[in-house]
């Protein structure tokens, strides 16, 4: 209605991306029944201890190298939707993507790689579009709230990327090549080199897609077939990282992960197409020494990130943004006693944006958090953990957000074993630099979100050996109240973000995982499902929004159902999810309907010499040609697939 | 324009209304049978819902007055088994037909307005705003065309074939339009003109200087255009709007056939008044201005100093039949409301309709 500031209202939700975006919860992959997931240091054989060892009592899914294998030319997006129950708010292939952990939105889910938050400080969230599978050896899933272990944003859950150290491996390698439908090509080569003091890594990735594919829209004449315009990407990654060994006790460490995409922004269905693109960079560079001792452990790391994103298109012209961000963390850890180590540790993150959105002059902002973090198994059955953080934000300061959690081993036969398991954790989120620079609307006097949340769950895993067969099942129950919510809301001239509400979430996450052997044929199979019921619970009187309505674009079932068989050198692989409906509004009156997804890959390995493989590999997507949107009025493409070769050496 | 051209659209209504009184005098014929006291009747207000930007979700609500219940929340989409489109800016009525302007869909759709069904849709428009009929034949919309601060236009429909057969350039950034007589009025809200039009042949007659940033008029029973002007809003380089420079909203009339206008300036900068409506027998205005809702004679010498409704609104509506003020909330996140006042002031009731109503079209 206003023009000039609706247009920027607009550009800020397209920048801000998923102002009313919520979530859901996440089922599983691979609950990692983790006792203490050691680090080894071989010849010295003093183990690190990794940050998940003080996360006692959560629910904890990782994409194993399978699940992984067959989206190594793709991102976190492609391998998340299909392998997992989480629902990823996608506007199109290759388009932003903003997950949804535990009801909760984006800005909720904190994204660390190698212990480093990688959300854009800007949006204070990541598009998954522009995370690339290629890179990281490691996807792990944390939902639920932890402050503590892992800081800001840690609301809704936190994703953990990292690239696991393999020592005296010698020389290997990958190189791929993806032909496939509408326009889409990608090439990734991989290489790696460990003995026993050094280990290097390089790996790098280009894809691009067309994304000219059909879709149907009903217009005055009828049910149209139109081809998506505007919606080609260019996406290139590169990886290094490099790790030396300095005599028995110590070990330096660098990486860098540098991105770039290019991609055209897919308009809605039915709406101006105004050549809109936009052109995401990120460099990330992290350096890091560690000292290891019988009892102690000393670490410390700093990192450099710039991220750049860009927006332009012909009605709103260019629109810039560029963060800098450089932080630091160092701790220590001590094992006191064999079944007992605490950790205690300091976080330091300078920010300085440089954003057309905040104005000509760049901001700055600091933030600090301490925290402590400590593990004790009392008896060999039982484990705790208690961990403390606290923040402090630039004339703010967030509670105290402790955790603590407990892990049982009820029963443990040669067959059978059930774990019980639960925490309470607090948590929060600092206002994001848009939510408080951005001009006009921008609100320095926002408080951050904190949240409180439990879960309990229990996990059953049947091993008979002699079958070759172990079923894991896993089920949990989470409950959270996030407090000082903050929404965008319309003011007389301009939207603002405000704390205006208390938001609760719960719901159940089950899921169980299948492995079977039998001569030479291998099976994998799981299925998961979450059960999400997210609600304003309270609101202010200027909130129009109704309370105890299911919030918009958190769909209240999904789940995930993916099997892998290998027989001799044949490989089969498939991948099925559910995303229930998802209201597209507050008072939950509009909805997008539930769909099914089918993806499937088949695939032969040739050896021609020992040390070389060759594979082949057809995938198909949307098997079903289901016609179907995650987001609302973004076309998605129908049946389409793809052709790899991969030759790997080791 | 919300109940914008629910007048142009009412000829039909009064001519078959004034039937009766014609065939009265068939037998003698009048050299004057215009029905000047024949009384308004509206039975249903479609409401514009605008719907949010990029999801294509715009819609129109229908209220019967006779139930006081919306009767049809999507009545668009319920009829014709597709979304109207992206962004809604406005609705008018045309005999019995309603035109509804997509904005971010750059397309006019045309429905019948019994069924609501689509009887064609005009594409091709860029960025347009609102749509005024000059007669069963002939339309005009206002395009935006660009935010770079060039030009718009008007763009001229024929309505019997639903194309556009010419577009004559106007000022920058053109919003609400009003035929009067044979004269097409066009506020150029990125100036201070109103751009007068020739119906007859589409000439520029002129523009007029009004107050900075004109965005809506009306005409009274005198034949006089009103125009209100929301003032130019400056802004600091944070984008906070900088008072010292930013000039007051003011209220303009324009008696048809000269090219000037006699303006008084609101006592505020403060706010940018906007939505400029008049009342069923045309002698009273109503427009939105620090947070409520502001009403005036057309005789009044002074403009009002204190609101009506202490309530702001994303649009407004006055039914031309009783005065009833419509006044729709606009959150934009939830399915919004309106709410209904008495010509006093005092709130009737509310209803709930689609995403962002901003306009009202009384029938």
């Amino acid at each position: 209605m206003d023009f000039t500031a609706l247009r920027r209202r607009w550009l800020l939700r397209w920048l801000t991306s998923s102002l009313c975006v919520l979530t859901l919860p996440a089922l599983a992959q691979t609950p990692t029944a983790d006792t203490a997931r050691v680090q080894q240091l071989p010849t010295v054989r003093i183990p690190g201890v990794r940050p998940e060892r003080f996360a006692v009592g959560s629910r904890r899914l990782m994409l194993d190298s399978l699940a992984l294998t067959n989206y190594r030319t793709g991102t976190l997006t492609d391998a998340l939707s299909a392998r997992t129950a989480i629902y990823l708010k996608n506007y199109g292939p290759g388009q932003l993507a903003s997950i949804t952990l535990r009801g909760t939105s984006a800005r909720h889910t904190a994204v660390l790689w190698n212990g480093f938050n990688i959300n854009l400080p800007s949006l204070g969230e990541a598009d998954f579009s522009l995370l690339p599978v290629s890179g990281n050896a490691q996807i792990e899933i944390q939902p639920g709230p932890a402050g503590a272990t892992y800081g800001n944003g840690a609301v809704g859950g936190t994703v953990l990327l990292s690239s696991a150290t393999r020592w005296g491996a010698g020389w290997r390698g990958t190189a791929q090549a993806d032909y496939g439908s509408y326009g889409l090509g990608a090439g990734t080569v991989e290489a790696a080199f460990s003995n026993q003091k050094l280990a290097v890594r390089t790996s790098l990735l280009y894809r691009q897609a067309e994304n000219d594919f059909p879709y149907y829209t009903r217009e005055a004449q009828g049910l149209v077939r139109r081809r998506q315009e505007n919606a080609a990407f260019r996406q290139a990654s590169l990886t290094q990282d490099v790790t030396l060994r300095l005599g028995q006790r110590s070990e330096v460490s660098a990486a860098a992960w540098l991105t770039d995409a290019d991609r055209q922004i897919q308009p809605g269905i039915g709406t101006n197409n105004t050549r809109a693109q936009e052109r995401d960079q990120s460099r990330r560079l992290m350096a890091g020494y560690r000292y290891v001792t019988q009892a102690h452990e000393w670490a410390g790391r700093a990192a450099w990130f710039e991220d750049v994103l860009n927006y332009r298109d012909e009605v709103s012209g260019l629109s810039e943004s560029r963060v800098r961000t450089s932080q630091a963390q160092a701790e220590h850890t001590w094992t006191f006693a064999p079944n007992a180590s605490v950790r205690a540790g300091a976080e330091a993150q300078h920010f300085a944006a440089q954003v057309d959105g905040y104005g000509s002059q760049p901001r700055t902002e600091n933030r600090y958090s301490g925290f402590a973090l400590l593990r004790y198994d009392p008896r060999p059955r039982l484990r705790l953990s208690l961990n403390l953080r606290q923040a402090m934000l630039p004339g703010r300061r967030p509670p105290l957000t402790p955790t603590a959690g407990a892990e049982w081993i009820a029963l443990q036969t040669a067959q059978h074993a059930i774990q019980l398991k639960g925490n309470a954790s607090r948590s929060y989120r600092a206002p994001t630099l848009n939510e408080r620079y951005w001009r006009p609307g921008g609100n320095p006097g926002l408080l951050p979100e904190q949240g409180i949340g439990y879960e309990g769950g229990v996990t059953h895993t049947l091993t008979a050996t002699p079958a070759h067969l172990q079923l894991q099942t896993e089920l949990t129950a989470y409950r959270q109240l996030v407090d000082n919510w903050v929404q965008w809301t319309p003011g007389a001239s301009y939207w603002s973000p405000r704390n205006l509400r208390q938001v609760r979430a719960q719901g159940l996450e089950a899921s169980t995982q299948l492995t079977w052997k039998q001569g030479r044929y291998t099976a994998a199979a799981r299925a998961s499902y979450s059960f999400t019921q997210s609600e304003k619970t309270k609101g202010v009187a200027t909130d129009n929004d109704p309370v105890g309505r299911q919030l918009p674009f958190v769909p209240l079932h999904t789940g995930a159902f993916s099997t892998d068989h290998t027989w001799r050198s044949w490989q089969l692989s498939t991948a099925l999810t559910f995303t229930g409906y998802r209201y597209t509004d507050a008072s939950a009156t509009e909805f997008l309907p539930s769909y099914l997804l089918l993806n499937a890959t088949a695939g032969y390995t040739l050896t021609a010499r020992p040390g070389w493989r060759l594979q082949l590999l057809a995938q198909g997507y949307n098997l079903t040609n289901r016609l179907y949107q995650s987001y609302q009025n973004r076309a998605m493409p129908p049946r389409h697939g793809s052709l790899s070769l991969r030759l790997l050496w080791q | 324009m919300k109940l914008l051209n629910a007048f142009s659209g009412l000829p039909g209504r009064l001519l078959l209304g004034s039937a009766a009184t014609l065939s009265l005098l068939a037998c003698d014929p009048s050299t004057d049978p215009k029905p000047t006291e024949q009384p308004i009747v509206t039975r249903s207000v479609f409401v514009v819902n605008e719907g949010n930007f990029l999801r294509s979700n715009a819609d129109i609500s229908l209220f019967s007055k006779a139930s006081s219940a919306v009767t049809g929340k999507s009545l668009f989409s319920t009829a014709n088994g597709r979304t109207l489109g992206d962004v809604a800016q406005s609705m008018a009525v045309q005999d019995s037909l309603g035109y509804i302007v997509v904005n971010n869909s750059n397309k006019l759709e045309v429905v019948s307005l019994a069924k609501f069904r689509s009887k064609a849709t005009v594409t091709g428009l860029k960025l347009p705003r609102y749509f005024a009929a000059a007669s069963a034949g002939k339309g005009y919309v206002t395009e935006t065309v660009s935010y770079s601060g060039s030009n718009g236009r008007v763009s001229v429909i024929d309505l019997k074939t639903n194309t556009v057969t010419k577009t004559i350039d106007v000022g920058v950034q053109p919003e609400r339009l009003l035929v009067a007589g044979s004269r097409l009025y066009v506020t150029n809200s990125g100036g201070n003109t109103v751009t007068v039009i020739n119906t007859a042949t589409d000439a520029v007659e002129g523009a007029i200087t009004v107050g900075d940033s004109p965005n809506s008029l009306a005409q009274d029973a005198n034949g006089n255009v009103w125009v209100l002007s929301g003032g130019k809003v400056y802004y600091n380089a944070d984008y906070s709007t900088d008072y010292t420079r930013t000039t007051k909203g003011s209220l303009s009339m324009i008696v048809p056939g000269q090219l000037t206008a006699i303006t008084r300036e609101v006592a505020s900068n403060r706010s940018t008044p906007n939505r400029l409506t008049i009342n069923g027998a045309k002698n009273q205005l109503y427009f939105t201005y620090l947070g409520g809702v502001y009403t005036l004679g057309t005789g009044d010498a002074t403009l009002p100093a204190t609101p009506l409704i202490k309530r702001s609104f994303y649009g407004l509506g006055v039914d031309p039949q009783d005065g009833t003020i419509y006044g729709g909330i606009g959150s934009f996140t939830a399915a919004d409301k309106v709410i209904r006042y008495r010509t006093n002031g005092t709130a009737i009731d509310s209803f709930t309709v689609g995403i962002g109503p901003n306009g009202f079209v009384f029938y």
